[in-house]
């Protein structure tokens, strides 16, 4: 075992050579190659990290965009609800003034209908009761009806004075009709009367089986009737009469 | 027994004969910078790596990883020394099973040469890392008592490092020798394998111990902090 310094010395050559042949094409290719990869790794990750803010970005945006989306979206159904409602309520109104109209309008037709009928059903009353009323009058009128109604005329004369007086100045006589005879106390009654408003103007009585029993009394141009046929015909007006006015009003207190 | 191969002159050039340990050295080194060109002839950035290139790159940076782990002040010029140790010697003693070849590292020629170049490798890294007057300090660190020792602790460090990788790598080639002969079938391959094994071990105790002292070399002694300065 010795050492051969020569070789010592050649090796220490041999291996500085070798230290810088491996520098020249093992370790600078090997850590430049690592190094530059090293870069470029971080260069892309620095890329993808850009690309990551960058797509969190728009994503925040989109989510931004989305959120206010459905905010509009919201308010929109919020809006369009809200419409629909006034709409639907403004509809439901119409319907119902609608409604009410023809409910008015129906009562109103059937208030008309009922006041109609009520008014048909007074007259068809007031007709039956008339020829009831004419019947009856024309079945049991008499003498002493007849009578009774000379002496209710004598009565009656006073307040027609002056009419009568007028009617005497172109008339030569009064004529006093009647269904049947009139007694002889009745026709002084009547006479007497006629004398007291009218005096000196002669007084005939006359009979005539087609008049309604009762006294129409004829003096010049003018007629004056106390008759069955005229107090039914004066039922009749009155009945009318309160048709037209007083039984509405009755019908209308009974309805409402 | 031929306990080196010093001793074998392969040819002579200008006079000069070239041993063994020479050629195989020169075998070793052809092998590792074919190969280095091989992988690397072709590198882009761009082109991802062969396998080729991962292994180199898996060694080279192992390697720096380790150096890291030993000097926090590590560089590449300590990589490009001490790696070179670690693959030349790992090679050499890796070759230890191919038939007819004698490891260079087997020749304490070259393992002083190795030392040698560790010994004078590391007062240039620490001069180049500190400056003469802050390498030279290291010598009287702690005290100038402690000069002479620090000088003996430099030497030795550089005798003991030869003789270690020496040792080894002869003793292995010595023993699996022996062995051939006494038991030729069966021990010589479980002494190649741990020869393998021991080898590759040396390899990393060689130059993980020259960056060691390259690292305590290149270390900073640091000031004791100045508190007036720093207002």
């Amino acid at each position: 075992m010795s050492i051969d310094w020569v070789t010592v010395l050649a090796q220490i050559a041999n291996f500085l050579v070798l230290v810088w042949l491996l520098k020249r094409f093992l370790y600078k290719p090997i850590l430049n190659g690592i190094d530059s990869r090293e870069a470029e790794i971080a260069e892309q990750m620095s890329e993808a990290a850009r690309a990551q803010q960058k797509a969190e970005a728009a994503e925040a945006d989109f989510e931004a965009q989305k959120q206010q989306l459905l905010a509009d979206q919201a308010a929109l159904a919020e809006r369009v609800r809200e419409q629909a409602q006034q709409q639907r309520d403004a509809l439901l109104a119409e319907a119902r003034e609608k409604l009410e109209q023809e409910r008015q309008d129906t009562q109103a037709h059937l208030a008309r209908e009922r006041e109609r009928f009520t008014t048909e059903l007074y007259k068809a009353s007031a007709e039956t009761l008339y020829q009831l009323a004419g019947r009856a009058l024309h079945d049991l009128a008499d003498e002493r009806l007849e009578e009774h109604i000379a002496l209710h005329v004598v009565s009656q004369l006073a307040p027609l004075s002056e009419e009568l007086a007028a009617a005497a100045d172109n008339a030569e006589e009064a004529v006093a009709n009647t269904h049947a005879p009139l007694p002889e106390g009745a026709r002084q009654e009547v006479k007497a009367a006629l004398q007291a408003r009218v005096p000196g103007l002669p007084l005939r009585f006359a009979t005539d089986d087609s008049q309604s029993p009762g006294l129409v009394l004829r003096i010049g141009s003018i007629q004056l009737d106390w008759t069955v046929d005229g107090y039914t015909d004066e039922l009749v007006g009155l009945l009318e009469e309160r048709l037209a006015s007083g039984e509405s009003g009755r019908v209308h207190d009974h309805g409402g | 027994m031929q306990l080196t191969p010093d001793e074998t002159t392969v040819f002579t050039l200008w006079g000069l004969g070239i041993n063994e340990t020479i050629v195989n050295t020169w075998i070793i080194m052809a092998l590792l910078t074919g190969a280095s060109i091989l992988v690397t002839r072709r590198l882009r950035p761009d082109v991802p790596p062969n396998r080729w290139r991962t292994t180199l790159e898996v060694i080279v940076t192992g390697i720096q990883r380790q150096i890291e782990e030993i000097s926090p002040q590590s560089s590449r010029h300590i990589l490009y020394f001490s790696g070179t140790l670690f693959l030349f010697i790992a090679l050499s003693n890796l070759l230890l099973v191919v038939p007819g070849f004698t490891p260079p590292t087997s020749s304490l020629s070259t393992t002083a040469a190795l030392a040698l170049s560790v010994l004078i490798a590391v007062p240039l890294f620490g001069i180049t890392r500190q400056g003469i007057g802050g390498y030279l300090k290291t010598y009287i660190q702690p005290s100038v008592i402690m000069l002479p020792f620090n000088i003996i602790s430099e030497f030795s460090r550089g005798i003991s490092l030869a003789i270690r990788l020496y040792g080894n790598v002869m003793s292995g080639a010595v023993i699996a020798g022996i062995l051939l002969g006494v038991a030729p079938f069966f021990f010589p391959v479980v002494m190649d394998v741990l020869g393998l094994l021991t080898g590759l071990i040396q390899a990393y105790i060689f130059a993980i111990l020259a960056t060691v002292y390259i690292s305590s070399a290149t270390a900073i002694v640091k000031k004791p902090e100045n508190k007036e300065e720093d207002r």
